[in-house]
């Protein structure tokens, strides 16, 4: 038993909205994110980049609009009907992968156990079988030997690396990453990027909250460029990051050059 | 002396066993009560949440003595006629649950919430969220207050004795008020507690260790 890829599959979002109290934090919200590629979402802190990955797999509940995996709706029974039973979203939620910032590891359990959980309470294989699969998505990311460390135990590199193998070990179709490298110490992120760079090649369907630009300009096969709750630019990352059309994205990247430029 | 204790010396070990008996019933069946008051504070309907706070504010805001008399000598107003036994288990329960469901709210109030969606993003149900990841995880934080609680009940059970259960504080007023003699059914009574709370602490200490086994460096 190997980790297969499932096929990879598509998610689009129509005209989704969120609103916390009077704040509206996602605007008319219209994306197709194609399976297979790699969707980059950048954008200055607070423009609702996280808050729209995490209306994929329905962490936050949008509040009209629609989200769909493949043709199937997420959240709610029927576009604007009721919210969606807890088995099914529970389904929906196993064919899609997410990894955190915080890497956000269950600090009980070690490295194997982290791995392991989900394939035996949620895709209910035996325990042995679920150790085996744990083991080759360690082996997959470089943490073979690390497997009987707890979290506590592992670097962040390391921690985000075991968080990645926690969720390809369910065989995802779509993977959610927000913002994966921004609580490592830079010389860490390099590891990270790596793992992400080799599901890319695999063919998997990556969304990625993202401030690594360089990350976005060489594996992307989309950017999409947010502000204010608002999609302001889309394209490939030739298109984005060379010849940018919206002003606010020319000055985003500007303010990005000059804070990463290296005369120090 | 020797005679004393000899003519009181079944009454004192029932009186033990029956504190012992009361005090494991009230404190398993208060944490029991406690943690289904809290899931059903945590996971049930908005509406669910000012009863039980009330509850929990009347049950910390009175003594333990007015509960237990309410509860025995009101309690048949309304049917619920206990023997004094049953009465003083049931009085220790609910004392306990308002008290320690207070502790487990902060506990996994306490539980960094993206450990939380990280089992829900993957599929986890709720029962699983809570058996498998929350209450681990809260343990660290919320076992020395449960211990501690469970220390506190240990000398409560001797207020059963006001509703005429045969526990040791019973049994000890009774050589007292028969024999005359202080000191003795005192300094029994205070070494019995002092030994039984020790254990409990103990035991405590080595619960919290299993469950912090992780944060020790072992590597």
């Amino acid at each position: 038993m190997t980790i297969q890829h499932a096929a990879p599959a598509a998610a689009h979002l129509r005209n989704v909205n969120k609103f916390y109290g009077p704040f509206q934090a996602l605007t008319n919200v219209t994306l197709d994110i194609p399976p297979g590629k790699v969707t980059c979402l950048i954008g200055p802190s607070g423009s609702g980049k996280s808050t729209l990955l995490r209306c994929i797999n329905v962490l936050e509940l949008y509040d009209s609009g629609e989200v769909r995996i493949d043709d199937q709706l997420i959240g709610y029974e029927s576009p604007g009907g009721k919210h969606m039973a807890p088995r099914r979203l529970r389904e929906m939620r196993r064919e899609i992968g997410m990894v955190f910032q915080q890497f956000n590891l269950w600090p009980h359990m070690t490295a194997l156990q982290n791995v392991a959980e989900g394939l035996e309470r949620v895709r209910g294989l035996t325990r042995a079988q679920a150790l085996t699969r744990a083991r080759e998505a360690l082996a997959k990311v470089g943490l073979a030997d690390k497997e009987n460390n707890h979290p506590s135990h592992l670097s962040g590199g390391q921690q985000q690396r075991v968080a990645i193998a926690r969720a390809i070990a369910m065989e995802p179709r779509i993977m959610l990453f927000d913002e994966p490298t921004s609580a490592l110490d830079p010389e860490l992120v390099g590891e990270v990027l790596g793992v992400m760079k080799q599901l890319a090649a695999e063919g998997m369907t990556m969304v990625v909250v993202t401030h690594e630009m360089g990350f976005a300009a060489h594996v992307a096969d989309r950017v999409v460029f947010m502000e204010r709750g608002e999609i302001v630019a889309t394209g490939s990352p030739r298109e984005v990051f060379d010849a940018p059309s919206d002003p606010r994205l020319a000055s985003f990247l500007q303010g990005y050059r000059e804070r990463n430029s290296l005369d120090f | 002396m020797m005679e004393t204790l000899h003519r009181y010396g079944p009454d004192l070990l029932t009186g033990f066993g029956l504190t012992l008996l009361s005090w494991a019933l009230g404190t398993l069946l208060g944490l029991v009560l406690g943690f289904v008051i809290e899931i059903a504070r945590r996971f049930g309907h908005n509406l669910l949440g000012y009863p039980i706070r009330a509850y929990v504010e009347f049950i910390r805001g009175t003594p333990f003595l007015v509960q237990l008399f309410v509860l025995y000598y009101g309690g048949p107003l309304i049917g619920l006629r206990l023997d004094a036994l049953p009465a003083g288990i049931l009085g220790l329960t609910i004392y306990g649950s308002a008290y320690f469901t207070e502790i487990l709210r902060a506990g996994f109030d306490a539980v960094p919430l993206g450990q939380i969606e990280a089992a829900r993003a993957i599929g986890f149900r709720n029962t699983t969220i809570v058996s498998r990841i929350m209450v681990p995880v809260m343990m660290v934080s919320a076992l020395p207050s449960l211990v501690n609680f469970a220390i506190i009940l240990t000398k409560e059970t001797v207020i059963l004795s006001m509703i005429t259960v045969p526990e040791i504080m019973f049994q000890t007023q009774t050589m007292m008020s028969e024999t005359f003699a202080f000191v003795t059914p005192i300094l029994i009574l205070a070494l019995f507690f002092w030994g039984f709370v020790e254990t409990i602490s103990r035991f405590g200490r080595r619960l919290e260790r299993r469950f912090t086994h992780y944060l020790l460096d072992r590597s």
